[in-house]
């Protein structure tokens, strides 16, 4: 018995590699995308004009809330006070702070904060990721829909104390 | 006179590669837009706040300011005192920045042709976690001294 050679209908396939390249590239930059290689950055904005007069104690309505925070040696947080009553030391301080700030300003969105301003008052030498705490803190609040809630945004600082 | 007949066979542009080529493009232009939009230093190790959330309109003209330390293989800083990371490599001490903020005044002056007095200019401060606070006031103190009136500082955003 003879078995003839199939020869019509015999092809080679070979396999495009471009579209499988570009792919793959595709892929690639898209995975590059989604990861966050930057950290996203924020800003807190400070206001010092230039030349702006120190405020008075005649003009009451004018006086800034002032939250004074100092500093161990080591520049730890060593207490935070907001108008001269004492908060504390710790992570819990800051939450007394954003309370105490809400209590000030009544309600969120109240157009009385838009004139009121917080001097923030810090040791020398305290780090500054405390001073950005405090800032946070007097700023506002995330809810619990992960939405920022503005209480006061006007912010500076008063004169830097002397190092020791 | 005779007119050879053309062949009727049409003949497509394939469009895949062209798409394809577009894409790359596309995506290659994003990932370069964001790395331009900061300005980060990796010196500088920011502190994280919650409520730091990225400005929906950007100032037209900015300065940025990195302020960290040089730091060893560990990271604990080589000197007690921080630097300012200016124009990439220069590190310049914070009391000697009243020069170089004076000569960026005068820039933005010259730049804007507006007289000598306030400039627009938004100074983004960069600080790391552990700089000295009254550092920092200092810096806002010789950037106002040079003019300079709005400043924004920058911290890590610790969104959801």
């Amino acid at each position: 018995m003879r078995f003839s050679k199939q020869r019509s209908g015999y092809r080679r396939i070979e396999a495009q590699m471009a579209p499988m390249i570009d792919v793959v590239f595709l892929l690639l930059i898209f995975f590059m995308l989604t990861l966050k290689v930057v950290s996203s950055e924020g800003d807190f904005s400070i206001n010092m004009p230039i030349g702006a007069p120190a405020p008075s104690n005649e003009d009451i309505q004018t006086l800034p809330i002032k939250v004074r925070l100092t500093a161990d040696e080591n520049g730890q947080l060593a207490g935070v006070s907001l108008n001269n009553q004492q908060l504390g030391n710790t992570d819990v301080a800051f939450e007394r702070l954003n309370t105490g700030i809400l209590r000030v300003i009544g309600k969120p969105g109240n157009p009385l904060t838009s004139d009121m301003e917080v001097e923030i008052d810090a040791d020398f030498g305290l780090h500054y990721r405390y001073t950005v705490q405090a800032i946070s803190a007097c700023t506002g609040k995330v809810n619990s829909k992960g939405q920022p809630v503005k209480y006061i945004e006007k912010i500076k600082f008063s004169q830097p104390r002397k190092a020791e | 006179m005779r007119f050879h007949k053309h062949d009727p066979f049409l003949s497509e542009a394939d469009m895949t590669p062209m798409i394809d080529v577009v894409f790359q493009l596309i995506a290659f232009f994003m990932v370069i837009i964001n790395f331009e939009a900061t300005q980060a230093d990796e010196r500088v190790k920011l502190p994280s706040s919650d409520l730091a959330r990225p400005t929906k309109v950007k100032p037209d003209q900015e300065l940025v300011l990195n302020i960290g330390f040089v730091r060893d293989e560990d990271g604990n800083p080589l000197d007690p005192e921080p630097f300012v990371f200016y124009a990439g490599d220069e590190k310049i001490r914070i009391s000697d920045m009243a020069a170089k903020l004076n000569l960026e005044a005068e820039f933005f002056q010259r730049k804007n042709k507006v007289a000598n007095d306030s400039i627009k200019t938004t100074v983004i401060i960069r600080a790391d976690a552990e700089v000295p606070t009254g550092m920092i006031q200092e810096l806002i103190k010789l950037c106002r001294e040079a003019k300079f009136e709005k400043f924004h500082l920058k911290a890590k955003s610790e969104e959801p």
